[in-house]
Parts: structure tokens; C-alpha cells; sequence
């Protein structure tokens, strides 16, 4: 039997998606006051951002338990598997890494013979929801566990994220604020356009108008040069389809969109859309 | 030399004088800007433009009572140190676009005399020359019928009276006549003096320093060596609220540390402790900036070597600083809101940004923006090019981006790139609006250069529209303006003069197309009250239903409103 991936629910993959794939998604929690949900198993991204926008307190997440993950590879170890690449969400911003690795510590001896690999992809999202879903496909065509973490590691390393904001008080007030912090004092209404370096959120640019940050988006993707694959992440239909729709200015090919999950979108708040982009290697 | 000095001069019929050395040059030159002082008022009053801007006369005084400081009490007598003495002073209290040319044209005096103990009629014709070329060189696109014009045509004929064998009394005579000639025909040259009705202001300056010369060569009285009566800049006060040159006490210390493992918040609360106040401490484990004030600055030093090594050390004396920036107060004034304190740190480790600043309101955004320098001026009060050198050389990136945010700034600013030892740019914003879109497009990802190019392209394409009160009556352009009339600015245009302030801005939104934007930012000055704000702000919204309004105290003085759209 091959290697098979698993990841966390910051993906963003959906479920069907990660079903057909083979992919195994552990969920993290995310708490609105006393209320646990499962990330997108107990909790659908329409019912959250309906609930996000009317709830009282600001819902909080957290990660996985060590034992979700300790139960999944035992799991998956038991199906026969050769071994296991596990890809999880920057340790910058979640500890979801951390339980991974315990979970993992956990294991019993004999079941740690299977090699599993574990990666911090020092991104969120689709960042790392794309490359896990093409080292999923690669799985299935047969390649060697050190082979997909290259791949992986190689299309990683060559992603980009921008993402335009609604408004930052999300961002605060979850406290993954990162670099963005220094947009903080702007008394001015802007649509901030952020993005991700070295695990962390930064400041791009502060339009004014959310055209204009479509508009400078764009421009920005455009900058990248040869883009090998390309996809938006929405947290409602609206804002996912302007962004898109700016996009075909600079880049011809296909734009899937996703939905931003409810653990980013806890953070990000509706009226987020944001980009990832695998730029082409430079041997290819 | 004793029987030719100017100062024996006391007959009617000129005598002869064939040289001058430096203390004669002093005298004249004392004489010029005492004569200059004296006619500020009037040739503030040649302004063109109905708006309050940036006076000439004020300027120009200004700048020259900056070049005759470091001289006044001069005993040297070579013209050439004196000479330069003065243009090093002119550079650095130039003041506005007419100052900024005024102190060129010492300069180019100055590098005319160079090495000259003595100088007779044809040096002196060849300095003007100098002080011509370089005139001109200071403005990129030199426009006909200002101060350039009778700078360059007081040195031509200079040259002409040196060489057919005048003496100095003979040209200067000679230069006096031409200025006067050449400023009552810049109307001629510039469309815009003939419809005022008025002559250059820059170029009567001028005229006025070298009529203020020839007096003394006559023997003419003039309030000679002057104490400078103008107080220097006037910024000690406008920094409302915050800090003021009557609070501060000891000295400012600020320096760089770099060591292994430093605790930002530990060294911070320590020189807190140590009695440091507006205590600035930025920077990360390895490499912090450390900006205090304290009654002891050796202790702080010993602090600090206790720590690591220190670099850039900077200790001033308070109470003798002129300036006060707005980042030494930063964390007093970030302390005084209710919001959590902000990072203070500049954009990128090497990268800073200058923005000169009117209107407390105004300083708040600029600040929210991360400014890492904010020098007060503007309309007014320009600031002089000594009052932004200190600033850029006051933060620690070595790459600084600066917004002048005035027409009328733009020039010093230009002459501070050339005075740094930094790498400066000038985004060459003419409105506060226009800084705040080019601060917006700042990318904190992006290199120097491709900063310096999308700030600009932001400023490009802000529409600015302002509303002041005309302080003359003028008509330009097809405008009839009365004193007293509200008048409406397009991008630094007068576009539209009124009866009431809601006239002026209902027509200007609509000569803006102002139903093709967004948003629209409504800073309101500092004698409009918030309520009367949120009204006027309803007002358009009633008309325009589609535009989002964005209301935000600006504080700004003279202009009831300035309005960016987007």
C-alpha cells in the first residue's frame, strides 16, 4: 500500500474533495462561548459565518487534541499504510503542530517502524491545501514518502498568499495578528491587503476601496512572473467572484475557489478573499 | 583699503571703491537683509494666489537672517570665508521654494569668491554669474518671470558695468537699476502677475536685498548688525497636546544597541526606572533602538554598554533643542490613547518615512500610518531645509522617503536629497491627502525602489479638493475672487469662488465627477466643529447616496475642509 497525507482542518480541501483524494483531515475545535464544534464536521462554513456575525462572544479555536492525531495514524497504520505525510498549519499561529507531534511521540513502539513525516508548512489554507492535495495525487501514482516531502517542500516554498481583509478587528482581536499589527493604528477605513512570510501574517498595502485592492492584487500576482497553479479562497460567494474576476486580468488559466474554512475565518472575518499561487520552478 | 571702506563714504558724489574684504562684504550683506526685514510685510502681500500659503517675504527673511547668523559677529576679513559662511547658513534655514533659490544664490556667490581675500567689481561680476547659474539649477523646470529672471539679469548686467572698468559703487548701481527694471517687467513674463495686478514677490526679494546693499554703499542708514529679530521656527509650540519646548528638562539620548539575547521590555521598564521619560526602546533580541530623555545621560550609557555595544550614540541638551519631533514623543502619545501601544519601529528596519505635517488631526493619521518623522508645517509655515535634514538624519534607516505636502515644500526638500548622507526620495506630494494615499501604498515588502515608484503613482492619482477663505481680492484663471470669499482648490487649482462654504463644495464635487469614486475623506479643520462636519458630510451624502463618507478631524488651520476621493 502507498503513502497517504494527512493534514488539519485549516486546509481549507473540502470533505468530498479529501474523501476522493484519500486525504485524512483532522479537525480542529472551534468554541463560540461554551460551544465546541468539530471544524467543518459539526460546524458548515454557512452556519458559521452566520453565527460569527450574530453571536454575542467572538469564537475562539483551538487545537486538535495529541490523541485526535495519535488515533488517526494508528489508523492509518492499521489499513497497511507504507508511511504518512503529515502537513499542518504554521506553528506560527496554531498549535496544531505541537499535538501532531505528540500525538505522533505517543504512538507505541513498534507502530513508530512506519515512517510518517511531519511537516510545519509555515502557511495557512489552500497554501498548504494545494500542495497536499497534489502530494495526494502523487501518493496514488506511487512516489516514495522522501520523495513527496521534497515535492512538497519544493511547492511550498515557491507559494504565494495575498488576502484582502474587510477589516483587521478580527485579526486583533483573535491575537494572530502577526506583522499586520503595524496597520493597527490607521484611523483611516482601509481593505488591507496582507500576506505570509515565515510562518507569520505581514502587511502588504492599505487601498482605501475593495477595488482597488482587487485591482493591486492582481497587479501583485502579475509581479510573481510564470504561475504554475492558482486558486481563491472566499469567505462568501461575492467577494470570492470580484477577486477571481480581477484575477483573469494577469492570468489566463483556470481559478478554482474555495471556501475559508471557520478556524481562519475566525480570524480573518467575512468579506475576506484572498489568492494562493504556486509560481512555475525554475527548471520547468 | 581704510580710505575706500564704505564706511567713510559721506559726500554725495560716490567715491571710488575698488575693493571690499570680508568685513565690508559683512556689512553690506547685514545691510541687505536688515532692508529685506524691513519690506517683509510688503512683499508678503505680492502673493498672487488668494490662499494663504507660504509668505515670500517671510521666507526669504527667513532664510536670510539664517545666512547672516553665522556672520554677524564675524571679525574674519576674507570675503571668501564670509561669503561662505553666509551660503552655508542660507542652505540650512532655507525656507520655502523663494528661500531654497535665495540660499543658491549665495551659494554661487560664495563659490565665486572662493579663496578670495579681496574682491573687486569683476569678481563680484563673476559671482553673480555663479549665483545665476546655480539659481537656475536649483529648480527643475525654471520658470520665466520670477527670481530667477532678475537673478540672472542683475548678473548680466553686472558683467556689463565690470567690463567696460566700473567700480564696485558704479556696479551696484548698475545691478540695482537692472533688478528693479527686471522685476517691474516680470508681469510681462508671467500671465498670471499681469492678471493680479502684481510684480514677482520672489524676485522683489531679491531686488530689496540688493537695494538694502546699495543703501550702505551710499552711506544710507541702515540698521546695521541687527540682532535677527525673526524667531526661529515657530514648530516649538505647534505640536498641541504634546510635547513643548517649556516641558521638556535634561538631555535626549537616543543610541543603537546591539548585543545577544536583549530583552526589549526589561530595558525599556529599566530606563524607565532610571527616570527616562518619553522612553522609546524598539528593536529585537539582537539589535534595539533606544530613544529617552533624562536629567543623567551617563547613566543610561553605562546601561546600555552594561548590555552590548552602542552605535549612532546622539545626546542633546533639551532645553537648547529647537525642534521636537514627533517620534521622540511617540510613546507618551501612544500612552495618552486608549488604544493598546503600538510598535513604534520603522516600516522596514531600512526604511523611513518623512511627512511634513498641519493640524494635530492630521498628525494623528499620519502617525496611524506609521510616519517614522513627522516635521510640523506646511501652508504657512514652511519648514526650513535645516529642520528636515535633522529629521531625516534623526532616524536610524538609511533610506528615507519624504512627503513634502506642500507645492511650496517641495524645493527644500529636493536640496535635503543632495545635503544627506542618506538615500533620499522625494515623492513629490503638493496636499496632505496626497501623502496619506502615497503612505497607504507603501508596500512593506517591496525594495526602496519599487516603493519610491508606487508611493508616487498614488500620489498621481489622488484628486485633492480644498476650501479656504480668500485673504484678496484677485481674479485668475476666470475666477472672480473677493477677500473674504470661501474658494475651492482642485488639486492645488483654483477651480471655484463662493458665498458659502456648501456652494464651494457642492460645485466642486461635481467639477470632480465625484459619482465616479468610492470614498470620500473629509478632513475637517480647526474651526469647524465635528457636528458641523457630520452635517456637511450628510449634505453630499443626500446627493450622492452611492459614495461612501469618511469624516476625520484634520485640524488643520486656514482650511475649513480638505477632501481626498477614491
Amino acid at each position: 500500500m502507498a503513502v497517504r497525507i494527512l493534514t488539519d482542518s485549516t486546509c481549507d480541501i473540502p470533505l468530498e474533495q479529501a474523501k476522493a483524494l484519500g486525504i485524512t483531515i483532522v479537525p480542529l475545535i472551534v468554541f463560540f462561548g461554551d460551544e465546541a464544534f468539530l471544524d467543518g464536521i459539526e460546524l458548515d462554513n454557512a452556519s458559521f459565518y452566520s453565527k460569527l456575525q450574530t453571536s454575542k462572544v467572538s469564537p475562539r479555536t483551538s487545537q486538535p487534541p495529541p490523541a485526535a492525531f495519535e488515533e488517526a495514524y494508528k489508523r492509518l497504520i492499521n489499513e497497511g499504510v507504507d508511511g504518512i505525510l503529515s502537513v499542518h498549519v504554521s506553528s506560527k499561529l496554531s498549535g496544531t503542530y505541537q499535538s501532531a507531534c505528540s500525538g505522533w511521540e505517543a504512538l507505541p513502539d513498534e507502530l513508530k517502524k512506519i515512517p510518517i513525516e511531519l511537516v510545519d508548512s509555515s502557511i495557512v489554507s489552500l497554501g498548504l491545501g494545494i500542495p497536499v492535495m497534489r502530494a495526494a495525487k502523487e501518493a496514488e501514482r506511487g512516489l516514495s514518502l522522501p520523495e513527496l516531502k521534497a515535492r512538497l517542500l519544493d511547492r511550498l516554498a515557491r507559494m504565494k498568499i495575498f488576502f484582502v481583509l474587510d477589516t483587521l478587528e478580527y485579526l486583533k482581536r483573535g491575537g494572530r495578528i502577526g506583522g499586520a499589527r503595524a496597520l493597527l493604528g490607521n484611523i483611516l477605513s482601509v481593505k488591507p491587503i496582507l500576506s505570509f512570510k515565515n510562518g507569520e501574517i505581514v502587511p502588504i498595502e492599505q487601498p482605501r476601496t475593495r477595488s482597488k485592492a482587487y485591482a493591486r492584487i492582481a497587479q501583485l500576482v502579475g509581479e510573481l512572473g510564470v504561475v504554475e497553479e492558482m486558486a481563491v479562497i472566499e469567505s462568501d460567494e461575492e467577494v470570492g467572484q470580484q477577486l477571481a474576476q480581477s484575477l483573469k486580468t494577469v492570468y489566463q488559466g483556470e481559478i478554482p475557489r474555495y471556501k475559508l474554512g471557520a478556524v481562519l475565518g475566525a480570524y480573518a472575518g467575512p468579506g475576506t478573499a484572498g489568492v494562493m499561487v504556486i509560481t512555475a520552478s525554475k527548471d520547468s | 583699503m581704510q580710505e575706500q571702506s564704505p564706511r567713510t563714504v559721506r559726500t554725495q558724489h560716490l567715491r571710488r571703491i575698488s575693493v571690499f574684504d570680508g568685513q565690508d562684504l559683512k556689512r553690506a550683506l547685514l545691510a541687505g537683509a536688515a532692508w529685506l526685514e524691513e519690506h517683509r510685510e510688503v512683499i508678503n502681500a505680492l502673493n498672487v494666489f488668494p490662499v494663504p500659503d507660504g509668505d515670500t517675504g517671510s521666507n526669504m527673511t527667513a532664510t536670510m537672517q539664517a545666512a547672516i547668523r553665522g556672520i554677524a559677529e564675524s571679525n574674519e576679513t576674507s570675503a571668501g570665508i564670509i561669503a561662505a559662511k553666509l551660503a552655508h547658513g542660507a542652505l540650512m534655514g532655507a525656507r520655502g521654494n523663494s528661500g531654497v533659490i535665495l540660499s543658491q544664490t549665495l551659494r554661487g556667490l560664495a563659490q565665486g569668491l572662493e579663496n578670495k581675500k579681496t574682491f573687486a567689481a569683476a569678481d563680484l561680476a563673476a559671482a553673480l554669474e555663479e549665483a545665476s547659474r546655480l539659481a537656475y539649477r536649483a529648480v527643475l523646470k525654471p520658470v520665466e518671470g520670477t527670481i530667477l529672471t532678475v537673478v540672472r539679469e542683475s548678473a548680466e548686467a553686472a558683467r556689463v558695468s565690470a567690463d567696460r572698468g566700473d567700480d564696485l559703487v558704479g556696479l551696484m548701481q548698475v545691478v540695482v537699476t537692472a533688478a528693479r527694471q527686471s522685476v517691474a517687467s516680470t508681469p510681462d513674463l508671467l500671465p498670471t502677475l499681469k492678471q493680479a495686478g502684481v510684480v514677482d514677490s520672489g524676485g522683489q526679494g531679491f531686488c530689496t536685498i540688493l537695494e538694502g546693499i546699495w543703501r550702505y554703499i551710499r552711506g544710507e542708514a541702515v540698521q546695521l548688525g541687527a540682532a535677527p529679530t525673526l524667531v526661529p521656527p515657530a514648530e516649538a509650540h505647534v505640536m498641541k497636546g504634546r510635547v513643548s519646548i517649556e516641558e521638556e528638562f535634561g538631555y535626549e539620548v537616543v543610541f543603537l544597541l546591539r548585543g545577544e539575547k536583549l530583552d526589549v521590555d526589561s530595558i525599556r521598564q529599566t530606563i524607565i526606572d532610571m527616570g527616562g521619560e518619553s522612553t522609546v526602546v524598539a528593536g529585537d533580541e539582537k539589535m534595539l533602538k533606544v530613544h529617552t530623555h533624562v536629567p543623567w545621560p551617563g547613566k543610561v550609557l553605562d546601561y546600555g554598554v552594561s548590555l552590548g555595544s552602542l552605535l549612532d550614540i546622539n545626546i542633546e541638551n533639551l532645553q537648547e533643542q529647537s525642534l521636537t519631533y514627533a517620534a521622540e514623543s511617540e510613546a507618551e502619545h501612544a500612552a495618552d490613547q486608549e488604544e493598546e501601544v503600538y510598535d513604534t519601529s520603522t516600516l522596514t528596519p531600512d526604511l523611513a518615512t518623512l511627512a511634513v505635517v498641519s493640524g494635530a488631526g492630521f498628525e494623528k493619521v499620519f502617525q496611524g500610518l506609521r510616519v517614522s518623522v513627522i516635521v510640523p508645517g506646511g501652508q504657512t509655515m514652511n519648514p526650513s531645509i535645516e529642520e528636515l535634514l535633522k529629521a531625516v538624519n534623526s532616524v536610524a534607516a538609511q533610506k528615507v522617503i519624504i512627503l513634502p505636502n506642500n507645492s511650496n515644500v517641495i524645493l527644500s526638500a529636493r536640496q535635503v536629497d543632495n545635503l544627506a548622507d542618506k538615500e533620499v526620495y522625494i515623492v513629490p506630494t503638493a496636499t496632505m491627502p496626497q501623502g496619506i494615499a502615497s503612505l497607504l501604498a507603501c508596500n512593506y515588502e517591496a525594495d526602496f525602489a519599487t516603493n519610491c515608484k508606487t508611493m508616487t503613482e498614488a500620489a498621481d492619482n489622488t484628486q485633492t479638493a480644498e476650501i479656504t477663505t480668500a485673504v484678496r481680492t484677485v481674479q485668475i484663471g476666470g475666477v472672480h475672487v473677493r477677500e473674504g470669499d470661501f474658494i475651492g482648490l482642485i488639486n492645488g487649482n483654483l477651480t471655484i469662488a463662493g458665498q458659502t462654504i456648501e456652494e464651494v463644495i457642492r460645485d466642486m464635487l461635481q467639477r470632480m465627477h465625484i459619482d465616479r469614486y468610492e470614498i470620500l475623506t473629509l478632513y475637517y479643520g480647526e474651526d469647524v466643529t465635528a457636528q458641523e462636519a457630520q452635517e456637511t458630510a450628510k449634505r453630499i451624502k443626500a446627493q450622492y447616496s452611492h459614495i461612501e463618507i469618511e469624516v476625520v478631524d484634520g485640524g488643520q488651520p486656514y482650511y475649513a475642509y480638505i477632501l481626498s476621493a477614491e
